[in-house]
Formats: C-alpha cells, sequence, structure tokens
C-alpha cells in the first residue's frame, strides 16, 4: 500500500483550515454588526422583539462555535497523532460504553440548556394582548399593501381607514400587531431588523409584532418564493415619533389635491382613462362633458383586470420614497443617502416632506410608466393576459406616448 | 467455474405421484429470451444486482453533471449584482430543477447504486430477493429522470421551487407544463424508490449468510435497512401529494384552492412529512460508506457499532417527528413551533453521536490517508459544520431570521454537499477496486479531493455570511445599492462562492479524469487492496456473476477481517497476527464451491413495464390517447412478466456450435 501515504502537514493544513473556517462563520456572526449599511443584517436588532430574539441566538452562536472548535481540535489531534508511521496493529477495541452515554448526556444537557430559553421566546414573541396598534398587511405579486383601520394607534386617532403600500409607517416605541395575509400566492413579510419573518398565506391571517425603536427607514424583502419577480417584491418599514406619525396620518387622511401644473391638469385626464381602472386615488372625481369636476368620485375596479384584485393606491404617492413593490426609489441618490444619513430627531421632518421635485428621481418612474413590464418581469403581456383567463399579473405596458409619459409624471408627483 | 443448470425435477409427492404443475413457455411474443451475456443487451435487460448497480451509478452521475452546470449558472447569475446571465424565468426554473435533480436523480439513485451493489456482497447473498422488480425500479428511475428533463425542451422546467409551495405551482401561477413534468416525472422515480426499498428490506431480513445476525450485519447495510424503512413510509406520502397535485392542475380539483375552503398549508404539511425524512434518506447511505472507510483505514472496528446502528434507526424514527421545523414562519402556532423546536434539538443527539463515533474509531488507531479516507475525514468536518449550523436554527426565534435566507442554503450544503457526495466519493475511491478491477489513481484522487473541499468551502462558506447579512434565496438579482459596505458586503461574498463553485466544478472534473485515466491504464486491483473487514471483499474483483463460489459463514462483525487476523497472546500482551491471506481466502472459496448455483436470467419486462409510465405521463399532459397506449402497453408487460419463469427455457438459447439441441447447461456465466 506504498504511494498511498499522505503528507502529514497536508492533512494537519486542512483540518486547521477548516477550523479556521468555522472560527471565520462564528466570526462573522458576531462582526456581521460592524458591516456598514447591511440594511437586512440579521444580528443588528433595533426593535423590542428582534432583540428578543439576538439576545437568544447570539449565546447559541457562541455554543455552537466552541463546539465546533473543540471537535475540530480533537480530529486534528487524532489525525496527527494516529497517523500511520509504522505503529502495530491496535487492539480490536469495540467500543466504551461509559464514555459513549457520557458523550451522549452531554449534548443532551446543553441542547436542554438551550432548549428552555428556546421556548420561552416562542411564546413571549407570540404574545398579542398587550399591542397598542394594528396594521392589516396584504401581499400580492409582488407588492404589500398596509390597511390602518379606524383606531386608537397608540395615542394617535385614526378616524377612518387608511390604505398605503411599499413603506409601513409605524409609530416608534408602540407594539403594533401585524395581521398578515395574501390576496394570492404565500408571501412573506420580513423587516430583520425588527422581527423575524411571517409567511402571508391566502386565507389565513397570521399576527406578528412589531416595534421600532427610533425613527428611520428598515429595509425588508419577501421572502417565500412567490412567483417570477420574487426578487423585486421588497418592503421597508418607516419609523416615525407619535407627533410625527400623527402628522403622517393627517396627511394620508386628505383627499387628493386637484393639480395645479397645466400639465399635470393634463395627466390627470390621462389617469382617469389609462390609470384609474385599477389604480385609486382618493378625492379623483369624474369628468363632466364640460371638462369640469362631477361629484362622483372615481373608483377603481382592480378585481376586474388583476388576478390579486388589487392595485397600489396612488392618492400619496410621493409621500413614499419608493414604488412598484418598493423595488425603484422615487429619490435621487443623495436624497436618499440625506434620508438614511439623518438623525433620528431630523428623520421625521425630512420624511414628511415627501418627495420634493429637488429630490424627484424622474428616470425610473418614467421608465416605469413607459413599460412597466420590461422593468420588473410580471405576467402582463397580452398572451399571458389570454393565458391567465382575461386578466394580468401586475401592470401591463400601457403603450402611452410620450406626451401622455411627460403628463402622468408631472401628476403623479403632485400626489402628496 | 459455476455452471447456472436446469432446475432440478420437480419433486415427488408422498405416495409416488408427480404433481401436475401448470409449466408456461419462458417467453411471450416473438422474441427469445435475452439471456446473452455480453453487449448491450446484457445491460439492458440485465437483472443481475451488480450491473444493475453500475447503470444506477452511471446515470446518476449523469444527472449530478446536470444538476451541476444548472448551479453553475446559478452561481454565475449571482456572480455580480444585478446582473443579467439568466432571466428572472429562467433563474427559477433553474434552481427548481438544481434541487430536484441533484436530489431525486443523484444522491437517491447513487445510494441505490450503492446499496444494490453492495448490500448483497456484504451480507453473502447472491442477488436481491426481486431481480426483476430490481431492474424495474432502476428503469423507472431513468426513464422518470428523462422525462423531467425532458420539460426543458418542451415550453419549460417547472419554477416553483423543489418545495412547489401551493397556490405558487397552481397552473394560474405557473402556467407552463413545467410543474405537470415534475410531478409526474417524480411520481415515476417515486415507484423505483419504493419497488427499491422493498426488495432491500426483503433481501436483508431474509438473505444474510447462515450466521449473520442482525447485530454482526455490516454498518453500511445497517443504514441502507433503515433508509429502506423511511422510504417506505415516506413515498407514499409525497405520492399522494404529487396526485392531489396533478389533479389540481391537470383536471380542475380543489385541493388546495382557498377560494374553495381549502388551506394551502396542506400541501406544506405534506410536503415536509416526506422531506424532513427524505433528508436523512439522502444522508445515511453516506454515513454508512464513512462508517465502513473508517475502520478500515484506521485498522481499528467501528467504535460503537451497536450506539451507531440505535442512533441511526433513532434519527430514523425522530426523523418523523421534526417536519414542521420548515414552517417556523408559516404561522402554525407557537405551541407547534415550540414542540418542533425541541423535537429538531433532540435529533442533534443521535446525529452528534455518530460523529463522537467516528472520531474515537480514528482514536488509538493506525491511519492511512487514502483518497477513500481523506472524504471521509473530510465528511466528518464539515458535517459537524453543517449540524451546528443547523442546531442554531433548530432555536425556532433565530430561525425565523433565518430561513429563507443564504444561511439555510450555506447549512443544507453543508450536511448535503459535505456528507452526502463526500460519502458518495469515499464510496467511489474505497469500492471502485471492488466494482472494476482497477484501482482509481491516488495521486488524481488527492487533487480531486483537496479542490473539491477547497472549491465546496469557497462556496458555501461565504453564504453563512450572506445569509445572517440578510441576502434571501430565491432571488435572481440583488440589488447594487443594498449591498452593504465593507468586509461583509454581499458583492464580494457572492464573487467569491461563485469562484468557489468553479473550483469546485474542477475538483469534479478531476474525478471524471481519474476514471477514464484508470479506464484506460490504471493499476490492475490486488484482491484485497486495502486489508478490508467485511465480506464483499471475499469475493474477486469485479465480483463473479454468482458474486461467492460458497456462502460464507460469518461468525464476527467484521467477518472478512477476523478470517485474516487472529490475536496471540505473547510476552508484550496480545498482538494482532495475520493468519490467512487474501489469496488464500479466495483459494478456499474456489475449492469449496458449490457444484449447483441457481442464477435468475434476463427478461424484458420490467423494461417494458418501466417504459410505459412516461408514455402515460406525456399522455397526461399531452393527449390522453397516449396514456390509453401506456396503459396497454403496462397490462401487456405486466401480464407477461407475471407468467415468466424466473429462469430461462433451454430454448431460448442457440445450439451449442457443434451442433445438438439448444440448451442452458453450457451457458457462459
Amino acid at each position: 500500500m506504498s504511494g498511498v501515504e499522505q503528507p502529514v502537514s497536508t492533512v494537519r493544513r486542512v483540518k486547521q483550515r477548516s477550523a479556521i473556517a468555522v472560527v471565520v462563520v462564528a466570526a462573522a456572526a458576531v462582526l456581521g454588526g460592524c458591516a456598514r449599511n447591511a440594511p437586512q443584517d440579521t444580528f443588528k436588532p433595533e426593535g423590542e422583539n428582534a432583540r428578543k430574539i439576538q439576545n437568544l441566538q447570539w449565546p447559541v452562536f457562541v455554543v455552537a462555535g466552541i463546539v465546533g472548535v473543540i471537535v475540530f481540535a480533537v480530529i486534528i489531534y487524532v489525525v496527527i497523532r494516529f497517523r500511520d508511521h509504522g505503529q502495530e496493529m491496535p487492539r480490536q477495541t469495540h467500543g466504551n460504553p461509559t464514555l459513549e452515554i457520557g458523550l451522549t448526556i452531554l449534548p443532551a444537557i446543553i441542547l436542554i440548556a438551550v432548549g428552555i430559553p428556546t421556548v420561552s421566546t416562542v411564546f413571549s414573541l407570540a404574545k398579542t394582548s398587550d399591542t397598542q396598534c394594528v396594521v392589516n398587511i396584504t401581499g400580492q405579486q409582488w407588492w404589500w399593501e398596509y390597511e390602518y383601520p379606524v383606531q386608537n394607534c397608540g395615542g394617535v386617532e385614526i378616524t377612518e381607514p387608511l390604505v398605503t403600500s411599499g413603506e409601513l409607517v409605524l409609530p416608534t416605541k408602540v407594539h403594533v400587531l401585524l395581521r398578515i395575509t395574501s390576496n394570492d400566492v404565500i408571501h412573506s413579510f420580513w423587516i430583520p431588523k425588527l422581527n423575524g419573518k411571517r409567511d402571508a398565506v391566502p386565507g389565513r391571517i397570521h399576527p406578528l409584532r412589531m416595534e421600532a425603536d427610533h425613527p428611520g427607514i428598515f429595509a425588508g424583502q419577501c421572502t417565500e418564493f412567490c412567483g417570477l419577480s420574487h426578487a423585486r417584491m421588497r418592503m421597508d418599514a418607516v419609523g416615525l415619533n407619535s407627533a410625527d406619525f400623527s402628522t403622517w396620518v393627517a396627511d394620508q387622511l386628505q383627499p387628493a389635491t386637484k393639480p395645479t401644473d397645466p400639465l399635470a391638469l393634463q395627466g390627470e385626464d390621462v389617469f382617469r382613462t389609462q390609470c384609474s381602472r385599477c389604480h385609486q386615488v382618493n378625492g379623483l372625481m369624474e369628468e363632466n362633458p364640460d371638462g369640469t369636476d362631477s361629484t362622483k368620485p372615481v373608483v377603481a375596479f382592480p378585481d376586474l383586470y388583476v388576478i390579486a384584485g388589487n392595485a397600489p393606491n396612488l392618492t400619496h404617492l410621493m409621500s413614499r420614497t419608493t414604488f412598484a413593490g418598493a423595488t425603484f426609489d422615487l429619490l435621487t441618490d443623495s436624497c436618499r443617502k440625506t434620508l438614511l444619513d439623518a438623525s433620528p430627531e431630523e428623520f421625521g421632518a425630512l420624511y414628511l416632506k415627501g418627495v420634493t421635485p429637488e429630490c424627484f428621481n424622474e428616470a425610473e418612474l418614467r421608465e416605469w410608466v413607459r413599460n412597466a413590464p420590461a422593468k420588473k418581469p410580471m405576467y402582463s403581456s397580452e398572451a399571458q393576459k389570454d393565458e391567465n383567463g382575461g386578466k394580468y399579473r401586475g401592470m401591463p405596458n400601457l403603450n402611452l406616448t410620450d406626451d401622455q409619459i411627460d403628463q402622468i409624471v408631472a401628476y403623479l408627483l403632485e400626489r402628496k | 467455474m459455476a455452471i447456472i443448470e436446469r432446475p432440478s425435477t420437480v419433486p415427488a409427492l408422498p405416495g409416488g405421484d408427480v404433481p401436475q404443475f401448470a409449466t408456461p413457455a419462458s417467453s411471450y411474443g416473438v422474441f427469445r429470451r435475452p439471456v446473452t451475456t455480453t453487449g448491450w443487451r446484457s445491460w439492458m435487460f440485465t437483472i443481475d444486482h451488480k450491473k444493475i448497480g453500475i447503470m444506477y451509478g452511471v446515470s446518476a452521475m449523469f444527472f449530478f453533471l446536470v444538476g451541476g452546470v444548472e448551479a453553475l449558472l446559478i452561481r454565475t447569475q449571482l456572480a455580480a449584482p444585478d446582473n443579467t446571465v439568466l432571466s428572472a424565468s429562467l433563474y427559477n426554473q433553474m434552481f427548481t430543477m438544481h434541487a430536484t435533480t441533484m436530489i431525486f436523480l443523484f444522491v437517491m439513485p447513487m445510494a441505490a447504486a450503492w446499496a444494490n451493489y453492495f448490500v448483497p456482497l456484504q451480507i453473502g447473498a447472491r442477488d436481491v430477493a426481486f431481480p426483476r422488480l430490481n431492474a424495474f425500479g432502476f428503469w423507472c428511475f431513468l426513464f422518470g429522470g428523462i422525462f423531467l428533463n425532458t420539460s426543458w425542451f418542451l415550453g419549460g422546467a417547472a419554477d416553483g421551487g423543489w418545495f412547489m409551495y401551493q397556490p405558487n405551482a397552481n397552473a394560474l401561477f405557473s402556467p407552463t407544463h413545467g410543474v405537470d413534468f415534475w410531478s409526474l416525472g417524480l411520481q415515476i422515480t417515486g415507484i423505483a424508490s419504493l419497488t427499491g426499498a422493498l426488495n432491500l428490506i426483503v433481501t436483508i431480513l431474509n438473505m444474510r449468510a447462515p450466521g449473520m445476525t442482525l447485530m454482526k450485519m455490516p454498518i453500511f447495510t445497517w443504514m441502507i435497512l433503515v433508509v429502506q424503512f423511511l422510504l417506505v413510509f415516506a413515498i407514499p406520502v409525497i405520492t399522494v401529494a404529487l396526485f392531489l397535485l396533478m389533479f389540481q392542475r391537470v383536471f380542475g380539483a380543489q385541493f388546495f384552492n382557498v377560494d374553495a375552503g381549502a388551506d394551502p398549508l396542506l400541501w406544506q404539511h405534506l410536503f415536509w412529512i416526506f422531506g424532513h425524512p427524505e433528508v436523512y434518506i439522502l444522508v445515511l447511505p453516506s454515513f454508512g460508506i464513512v462508517s465502513e472507510v473508517l475502520p478500515v483505514f484506521s485498522r481499528k472496528p467501528l467504535f460503537g457499532y451497536k450506539f451507531v446502528v440505535f442512533s441511526g434507526a433513532a434519527i430514523g424514527f425522530i426523523g418523523w417527528g421534526v417536519w414542521a421545523h420548515h414552517m417556523f414562519a408559516s404561522g402554525i402556532g407557537p405551541v407547534s413551533v415550540a414542540v418542533f423546536s425541541v423535537s429538531t434539538m433532540l435529533i442533534a443527539i443521535p446525529t452528534g453521536v455518530k460523529i463522537v463515533n467516528w472520531t474515537l474509531t480514528m482514536w488509538g488507531g493506525k491511519i492511512r490517508f487514502t483518497t477513500a479516507m481523506l472524504f471521509a475525514i473530510g465528511l466528518i468536518v464539515e458535517f459537524t459544520i453543517g449540524g451546528l449550523s443547523g442546531v442554531t436554527h433548530s432555536v425556532s426565534p433565530s430561525d425565523t431570521q433565518q430561513t429563507d435566507t443564504y444561511y439555510i442554503v450555506a447549512h443544507f450544503h453543508y450536511v448535503l454537499f459535505g456528507g452526502a457526495v463526500f460519502g458518495i466519493f469515499a464510496g467511489f475511491y474505497y469500492w471502485w477496486p471492488k466494482i472494476f478491477g482497477k484501482m482509481l489513481d491516488e495521486t488524481l484522487g488527492k487533487w480531486n479531493f483537496w479542490l473539491m473541499v477547497i472549491g465546496m468551502n469557497l462556496t458555501f462558506g461565504p453564504m453563512h455570511i450572506l445569509g445572517l447579512q440578510g441576502q434571501p434565496r430565491r432571488m435572481v438579482v440583488y440589488p447594487e445599492k443594498l449591498t452593504g459596505e465593507g468586509f461583509f458586503n454581499l458583492h464580494f461574498w457572492n464573487t467569491v462562492a461563485t469562484v468557489g463553485s468553479y473550483i469546485l466544478a474542477l475538483g469534479i472534473f478531476m474525478f471524471l479524469v481519474n476514471v477514464w485515466h484508470t479506464t484506460r491504464k490504471g493499476a490492475t486491483a490486488p484482491l484485497d487492496p486495502w486489508d478490508a473487514r467485511s465480506l464483499e471483499w471475499l469475493t474477486t474483483n469485479p465480483p463473479k456473476v454468482h458474486n461467492f463460489d460458497v456462502i460464507p459463514h460469518v461468525h464476527a462483525l467484521d467477518e472478512y477481517f477476523h478470517l485474516k487476523y487472529e490475536e496471540v497472546d505473547t510476552d508484550a500482551g496480545p498482538r494482532l497476527v495475520k493468519v490467512r491471506t487474501a489469496e488464500e481466502l479466495h483459494e478456499d472459496q474456489e475449492a469449496n464451491a458449490d457444484k449447483n448455483i441457481h442464477m435468475p436470467s434476463p427478461s424484458y419486462w420490467p423494461m417494458l413495464v418501466a417504459i410505459s409510465l412516461p408514455i402515460m405521463a406525456y399522455g397526461i399532459i399531452f393527449s390522453l390517447v397516449l396514456t390509453v397506449l401506456g396503459g396497454a402497453i403496462l397490462l401487456m408487460a405486466i401480464f407477461a412478466w407475471a407468467l415468466e419463469p424466473a429462469v430461462a427455457d433451454a430454448s431460448d438459447y442457440d445450439p451449442p456450435p457443434q451442433g445438438g439441441e439448444p440448451t442452458m447447461e453450457l451457458a457462459n456465466v
């Protein structure tokens, strides 16, 4: 059997390397907190619930790391110490029951130590009796809708149901109860810095607690595979302090303003004919034959056109900073950076300004209005519509002219 | 030299009457039975467990390369943010088929290959209990796998993920035929698993050599036995689920339709009740292989054989009580989550036992670092990493952060690549001389091993970081502006993982080079190249058709080792002395060869039954006419099979060249 001996040094190297790999992984878990701008870092809680998870998981990672290092140290020792260096054939021993039972009980004890806090955390995270605000969340291909029912939300009165999408605005330091469901396939709602994920299953309502420590934007992403544009179904949670949240609620309950800009006024007409079949703008009225507004509101019927039966409400599009499943930015890069870098004290005021004309990232919205499915894959071509029983999944290409696009964009820019 | 003989004449009943048996003619149809022992026919219609094992292995390795190319495409797409190598639609098909191929068409049939080839040899049997059923199983797997992959050319492959969650995999949300191909194809390969499992259970329980009690059975055979029981109970669950899915998609049934009052979580429960035992189905055969390899190259018995057997069985049992840990985020309620969290921690205990026992097997040994041994040690190390990351997400609140991120992808690749695949490769290097009579080259083997170790750790190691940084799975793109900055930014580690996957591919390429090199000019294997311990090494390399000239009587665990070595007392204490060589043992075998060895004859029917299944499946997708045609072939072939005797008739053989009646007496085996 000559020629199959392995130089010890090489074996030793791989063992060491493997051990290093484990240490690196363990270190990654800890040092992950050092990464800047890692918006979905799972080891950087910024809310009560995520912190409960963090307090549970870091000791588990440390224990797992230590166990790993011990196992690898033993393997390295064995591989070096008992390599074939010409020693006699070993005794044919078949085991040592005492040792084996001991080495079975030891991990069992470690696991009991892990199991008890796990179970208690599970129940603590499932508690809903102390929540102070409710938001109904609905997932659909490929965006999230948030509905705030009439309630006192952590001290702020919400007097009419309020519907928004993309950015989930939460009052800080308030236990919010999210009631999560879906209009079509299964999605999963996940804001890593605020809590773990919870699936949105059609026909079921799943509760999830959420609380933000301080004002700011907390990134998230749909994490249950939901089809073609799963990668482009994002969401953000936005924390606002009590006063700012109150202002935000009041703003959101305002109906749409009549456009002032002439281009935007033309855009309103285009919107009425092209967009309002699916997209609701509260306060938009039907047009009389003489061109004046009637008293009859325009009501969207998305259930006639899209399988999910829903499309984002655009009444206050420009109060949000993203669109189309929180995938594309309404803010220019520099304004986005200013917002992300704002101190918790300044953040609220800056966010409530919405998208100002100086900060407006016009290019992306134009591309979207020009040909949405080219920007985000959706089942919304005419052929796919026929395949799907006459309904779209997602927004179709409306084949608008350049003029119409200018007008629509001008109209949307005023939807604060 | 063994001769296949005509079965002895029918014994007379007491009283002297000769009983009247119906004796059907051996060949239904216009063809004679395919009794040749050379050429392609000897492979196509074989029912020899060794040839079937080789065919399982070759087919599985082919699908391994297919799944590997799919993996490389996925990694290439993810090498940089906002990449455009694959479209969203193609990417979804790619990751669905990568998982499906690797699980159902590589690891499972590769385990079937090892089991088919080595279980009869290890228990001292001449074949499996149902040789034709065995051939049928293989063809079901191959035809099912090919059927599944034809979807690429017939409108697109399945795009719902290998877990095929409802309602996303419904006809409404996945309008191509991909998911239909998937459900029907897996139904067919499921038949292969089920028949194979029943066959091996009967074989192991009934056909062990005299003296081989269950606790003297080689550990590989034990692990295979546990896996076959898992298959017998798990495959029916996925069969039911796949039927519901097929009826929902093809015939408009409403099993998972919310509007009709159904609950999509039903699918998840059905899928994971199959899906979790499936994990152990994938990994336990490899545990069996390394439990053979480690003792041989440490020159010590497996430490705590009974502990390893019982921990394997314990994994088999507890494996049924942990499925909902795939559903911690599904909204199943805190009580279920807590219970499944604890049961999942519980299964870490028997798994840990195996790591401990493997390490202690090497302790005090005389370790030879052959390639097979390197892969076995590699498995201990990589699987430990996968096991420990598994413990971190048995902590369910922690799992709600990690599930559906790359952390999970890292975890199960350490378990399945570092576990199942490393075990399979240990098997290649350990058993190649037994199967082909030639030694795989050790130098190329070392290249193979080190490139694979480096490649796999570079590919899957960074995924721990990516996952904990919040990169979800199944994303065709990740946006540049959300990759973060600094050492842990997603772009850098994704690129590292992609580079790692190419190194891994290079490692596997080295294996192919090694096979090519060995086939052309590999060294002929000695009878007992590794100084092995179990019965498969008692016969020649490659083994004779009938495996053993004489069925051995077993007296001990590691029977073959104890035939060669005895412990003698010396002044310095007991010493192990070699008393017989492998050559002497083999001469003993030949000298005492059994006079009459009856081997079953090849048959067309298993293959014909199997080929009717994809025909019926195409029919369900495209036109029911094909289904009727396939059904007709199925009925006819089953009928012919049922009436075919186990052994070919003399008239199936050609007359001897010197003239005279056709006879099977002179059949060359």
